[in-house]
């Protein structure tokens, strides 16, 4: 399955997107993706149904978080009660150490995104906070990258051994499926996802 | 060929796309217009002593040619809101490429939502936004 695993809809404060508009233009461009994730801003969305979207344009849709911590912003799968009262989404300066390692006692994973980003990427802060314990997949292709941004990232993942993901980190609906994550695996669940990215079932791809 | 009826508007399509005149007379005519005349704008020395990769052209003219963008495709079109977010620079004198696709329809009030992007010469999005225009 192929899967773009970073996408913004309105309910994040920088981003333009309806989620049915997404589907849409998955639809109409015949984009080559079987789901997407929405991955808001500082936040987790245990509200929001798309099951009906999901059965109208046959796609998966699934839900998780993107939090900002010391080393950058960080993707967070898997999010359930446990882990949204195990430390306040909504802040700027979350330890990673924490976000990893909750997210693992809670059954989630915890997934730094863009790290080759200056200032919210994780690779920028190694020279002052030094390396980073339990990262085990980075996102090494993201949509809205600059220059080389994703080239450190993917040398990151090389050098440290981590599996690379990929996702458009779409803030509007034309930005969607830029880059995705192939997974061997059946995903119809979250837990499905998680499962395939903490096995390493994952393979990022561009369609830039 | 100009548009100037919702019925003639489809879900994907793409304005046609255009590369602005941004260099640097044309930007210093447009802050001495709107009364902004800082060298972050026009001078490239003055902008890269302030860390900046060189002169880069104002947000509003930014959003200005975004604006031209829809009339350029639909000269009739009321520009209901226009909502831009500056992702990075656009640097003076540099030829991006200014570009826009339906989105969204609303066949009740007529009005369509727009992509919005100015991207430069590698493809990088700088300057990305939706408006909402009705026809």
């Amino acid at each position: 399955m192929i899967l773009d695993l970073h996408n913004h809809s309105v309910a994040s404060d920088d981003a333009r997107a309806k989620v049915e508009n997404y589907c849409q233009w998955i639809q109409r461009r015949e984009l080559p993706l079987d789901g997407f994730v929405l991955s808001e801003h500082r936040q987790f969305d245990s509200v929001s149904d798309y099951r009906d979207l999901e059965d109208q344009f046959g796609l998966v849709i699934l839900k998780a978080s993107e939090v900002e911590t010391e080393y950058g912003h960080v993707l967070v799968f898997g999010v359930n009660d446990d882990l949204q009262a195990s430390f306040d989404f909504s802040s700027v300066k979350l330890s990673l150490e924490t976000v990893l390692s909750e997210a693992e006692r809670c059954g989630a994973i915890a997934v730094p995104c863009h790290p080759g980003r200056p200032r919210v990427g994780m690779s920028a802060h190694f020279e002052q906070l030094g390396p980073v314990d339990g990262v085990t997949v980075i996102e090494t292709l993201n949509g809205g990258s600059r220059g080389r941004e994703n080239d450190i990232a993917i040398e990151l993942a090389e050098q440290r051994g981590y599996k690379g993901i990929g996702g458009s980190d779409a803030h509007i609906v034309s930005h969607i499926g830029r880059c995705a994550t192939k997974i061997e695996r059946e995903i119809r669940s979250i837990e499905d996802l998680v499962g395939a990215l903490k096995e390493g079932d994952c393979e990022a791809v561009s369609y830039q | 060929m100009a548009v100037d009826r919702y019925e003639d508007v489809e879900f994907g399509e793409e304005l046609p796309e255009f590369t602005p005149d941004i260099s640097m007379p044309k930007v210093v005519q447009f802050t001495q217009a709107a009364q902004m005349n800082f060298g972050r704008f026009t001078d490239h020395d003055e902008a890269r002593k302030s860390g900046l990769p060189g002169a880069i052209v104002p947000g509003i003219m930014s959003q200005g040619i975004l604006a031209a963008l829809i009339h350029r495709w639909a000269p009739t079109a009321q520009i209901q809101k226009i909502d831009t977010v500056f992702r990075a620079p656009l640097v003076v004198d540099s030829a991006p490429t200014c570009r826009g696709v339906v989105t969204d329809m609303d066949d009740e009030s007529r009005i369509v939502e727009i992509d919005l992007t100015l991207c430069n010469e590698a493809g990088e999005t700088r300057v990305l936004g939706t408006a909402l225009v009705r026809l």
